[in-house]
């Protein structure tokens, strides 16, 4: 059957229809490219990792970069380095940050302080790390904390604290203090009504604050770059990091670092998602 | 019973409530009427113990709370946006008071099935909060204030939030709840209407301070100021300027006529408003407005003259700073 | 603690830069210093614009689209949550010139590959680490911007919309404007990481060949850790935290603003 001109003119707006989709898949495809190759590299032999042309798929998979890494290698002790680090660091400042926050966000403060306290934290959140790095450095040297796990944990709870204190903050004070009072005449104590009303209203904020302190403890490298630098204490960005600076770069097994190190970060992502926009932007937009 | 002596709040320099006394007996329904900001929330708040008052005392059944912990007053709070713990069911909310005092719980889930059936809740006790109406949870919250029987409620504006039909049946409904339990009742408002068919007695306040504490008929038939006397009824008391006096005369006391008569001045009709039971007839005479309610199908054309007279034994007289004048 | 960890090393840092005024002097005559700090803001603003616009044009495609935008959205942010060593390892692999799966496809597709040197190239390296700073973070940009359009209420569009608005009048008149706290608020905050970029320089390429992509954090670590003259790092931290209390002054005010 013969298409007339309407037809042709609903055949074109289909098509236009669907430039969005085009574009919108090419930027996934860029977005993606890069670490699909790393994944890709962790799973190839060596003698096709660089082969010319590139293979993008139907290489022979082997598992023998990971064994290689995490088995024989010291790529495990990174690993857990970091699994150590993070956990504990992200306690600790929850730990603290929690009260002070609730504390911000329920009692009054004068109007001024509470300006400057809130310009403090995000300062220290913005001050760029090298700055830091040297006082730090030579401080931990001092205390003889170099090179130890338990010196980049106090550092890096001081790290997220400022964070903690300020979403979670925000989020206490988007519970209505009504529910609270409520609580109260109920018959809770003060402390009975955060516990048992305020904290499991909160409980996703404070879930996606921990997540954040977590990714930020795992990716960091700077600090874990200067002040660990003997294998005991080196956490896996440092570990791989150190690999690439090597004359003769194992890829496969670093690769395989990498994988493991990002699988992490991706699943708290996808955990926190809700909540990524107002930890990134520290609270200001409220995703 | 709850008995109220010389409260002040301050906030900063401002005083919110300023010595503030009042006392309501056993099973009184007392309300506290005022335009946001007067003070009234925050005399509810310092009875909660929410607040600390600056100044004075509040003392329940006898004993000084003045200072106690809000859980250790036995009063019981109705907020005006409910306040119903978002992340329990609605059984577990109208519970929740008793299982803070570690009832056991067959007897919290009989009173809980009780309390919700006089409310009209038992179908809803598995839901969550934010799955039920605003009527639904309103009456949530009131369940959960009353099913632990305590010395004193608190309300409020517990029906602010709600649309105009459902607050009429709402009202009417907390009246004879209120009836019921006979447990004495602070209720605060802006809305005069409520605070007409509810209370007991009204307290009308201004700026921190009480203006007349009175039954709904003697704060309606003789307001002690001009503030009082425009705040309680609708259409508003005409207030009119007249050598040195101020006199004021309720609507319904305003007798309009198409042809000149004795006593009468002339005006012209600025608006009528058809209400169907009755009309609202705006007559305009030149230097104010004077409103007069009118029986229903009275008719005026706009701009046309007619005359209007008080009936002489409903006029109110206030001096210039606005305070009655005795009879 | 937090006294201990934000005051504490900043009194610290000021004595001990403090304590040979050569330290400051120097500054003004070093050749490497002035190099890594045009290299750094050249580096910020490239990458800034570049972002911005590849951010707000993905923004206003994702939000656009009718389905799949809860996909295409996650899958877009996946760069910007990876380790920053992991992604520069990654492009490592990529640009590679002899062995990278860059030069290698576009041999494939028939371009002359021999001279595109990417990060090696003393040319062409900070328009690669540019470039991968470009694909880390414009999710970020991304990110931020399609919640503030998300954020923006319906009504005026549609009240823009009746009074006889074209689409890029729209865009213009009302989605802009009430677009622009969260483009302020995210270009500061980006700016404020871009000024202290450390990371993906350190495993792409360590501030080289020569000095072609030295920036200020690398030059100060350098200083501090290969050279171990920690008063005149403590002297160009000065420097640069003084660029960055300026702009994170203007960050605060957008932020209060919002």
């Amino acid at each position: 059957m013969k298409r007339t001109r309407a037809g042709w003119y609903e055949a074109a707006r289909k098509a236009a229809a669907l430039v969005p989709y085009l574009a919108a898949v090419a930027a996934v495809f860029i977005a993606l490219a890069p670490v699909y190759w790393l994944l890709t590299i962790s799973l190839k032999r060596e003698v096709d990792q660089f082969a010319y042309p590139p293979q993008w798929i139907g290489f022979t998979a082997t598992l023998e970069h990971y064994r290689d890494a995490f088995a024989g290698g010291s790529f495990a002790a990174y690993f857990e380095n970091s699994v150590l680090l993070a956990a504990i660091s992200t306690l600790a400042a929850l730990a603290i940050g929690v009260p002070a926050a609730y504390g911000l966000a329920r009692f009054e403060w004068p109007r001024q302080w509470d300006h400057r306290i809130g310009d403090w934290i995000l300062s220290t959140r913005m001050l760029p790390p090298i700055v830091t790095i040297v006082p730090l450095f030579l401080m931990l040297r001092q205390a003889r904390l170099l090179n130890s796990l338990t010196g980049l944990a106090i550092v890096y709870t001081g790290f997220n604290l400022p964070f903690v204190v300020w979403m979670m903050r925000g989020f206490f004070e988007e519970v209505p203090k009504e529910i609270e009072e409520a609580a109260m005449l109920d018959g809770e104590s003060r402390a009975g009504a955060l516990l048992r009303i305020v904290l499991p209203l909160v409980r996703p904020g404070l879930a996606a604050t921990a997540v954040f302190c977590l990714v930020v403890a795992w990716n960091e490298f700077l600090f874990a770059l200067i002040l660990t630098q003997t294998e005991a204490a080196m956490t896996l960005p440092v570990g791989i990091a150190s690999r690439v600076t090597q004359y003769e770069i194992k890829w496969g097994a670093m690769s395989a670092a990498g994988v493991v190190a990002m699988i992490p970060v991706l699943v708290f992502a996808a955990a926190a998602q809700k909540y990524l926009v107002r930890g990134l932007s520290l609270g200001a937009v409220k995703g | 019973m709850l008995e109220i002596t010389g409260i002040t709040k301050r906030f900063g320099a401002r005083e919110a409530v300023s010595a503030v006394s009042l006392s309501a007996c056993a099973g009184e329904f007392v309300v506290l009427l005022g335009p946001s900001g007067c003070g009234n929330t925050t005399l509810m708040r310092m009875i909660a113990g929410l607040e600390t008052p600056d100044e004075g005392t509040i003392r329940l059944c006898g004993e000084d709370i003045t200072r106690r912990d809000p859980r250790e007053r036995d009063i019981a709070m109705v907020f005006q946006n409910y306040a119903l713990y978002p992340h329990m069911t609605i059984a577990q909310n109208i519970g929740y008071p008793l299982r803070v005092r570690k009832r056991p719980a067959a007897e919290i889930e009989a009173e809980v099935k009780k309390v919700a059936a006089r409310l009209g809740l038992s179908g809803l006790l598995a839901n969550l909060p934010r799955q039920l109406s605003g009527g639904e949870r309103q009456r949530a919250a009131l369940a959960r204030a009353i099913i632990r029987r305590p010395k004193a409620f608190l309300m409020d504006e517990p029906l602010s939030n709600l649309d105009a039909r459902l607050r009429v049946e709402m009202r009417a409904e907390l009246k004879h709840l209120q009836h019921e339990l006979k447990i004495v009742t602070i209720y605060v408002t802006h809305d005069q209407a409520e605070a007409m068919t509810l209370a007991h007695r009204i307290a009308v306040m201004r700026d921190g301070k009480i203006q007349q504490f009175d039954t709904p008929a003697n704060v309606y038939q003789r307001p002690l100021n001009t503030f009082v006397a425009q705040f309680v009824g609708s259409p508003s008391m005409n207030l009119i300027q007249r050598d040195g006096v101020i006199l004021g005369v309720r609507p319904e006391d305003v007798q309009l006529s198409a042809s000149a008569q004795a006593g009468a001045s002339p005006g012209r009709i600025y608006v009528t408003e058809e209400m169907g039971n009755e009309t609202i007839v705006v007559v305009s005479d030149g230097s104010s407005q004077i409103t007069a309610r009118c029986p229903a199908g009275a008719r005026f054309e706009f701009d046309s003259t007619v005359w209007y007279r008080f009936k002489p034994d409903k006029v109110h007289r206030f001096d210039s700073s606005g305070a009655r004048i005795p009879d | 603690m937090l006294l201990a960890l934000s005051i504490y090393p900043l009194i610290y840092s000021v004595k001990l830069a403090a304590a040979d005024r050569r330290n400051f002097t120097r500054l003004f005559t070093d050749r490497l210093f002035l190099t890594a700090s045009i290299q750094t803001i050249w580096l910020t603003l490239s990458a800034l614009s570049i972002e911005f616009l590849l951010g707000l044009a993905l923004a206003l495609l994702i939000d656009s689209l009718a389905r799949g935008r809860m996909f295409f959205r996650t899958a877009l942010l996946i760069p910007m949550l990876l380790p920053p060593v992991v992604a520069a390892v990654a492009w490592r692999l990529i640009y590679n010139p002899q062995f990278g799966v860059l030069n290698g496809t576009l041999r494939r597709l028939g371009f002359h590959t021999a001279d595109l040197t990417w990060t090696s190239g003393e040319s062409s390296a900070l328009a690669s680490v540019i470039l991968v700073d470009v694909w880390e973070w414009t999710p970020f940009l991304f990110l931020l911007l399609s919640a503030g359009l998300q954020a923006i209420p319906p009504e005026p569009l549609e009240a823009a919309r009746v009074d006889g608005a074209g689409a890029w009048r729209i865009f213009r008149d009302v989605t802009l404007p009430l677009l622009k706290p969260t483009i302020v608020l995210a270009l500061l905050l980006r700016t404020m990481d871009l000024v202290r970029i450390f990371d993906q320089i350190f495993i792409l390429t360590q501030g080289g060949p020569g000095t072609a992509t030295e920036t200020v954090s690398l030059y100060i670590y350098r200083t501090a850790f290969r050279f171990s003259n920690f008063g005149y790092a403590a002297a160009m931290s000065f420097v640069l935290l003084a660029a960055t209390l300026l702009f994170s002054r203007g960050l605060l005010r957008a932020m209060r603003a919002r």
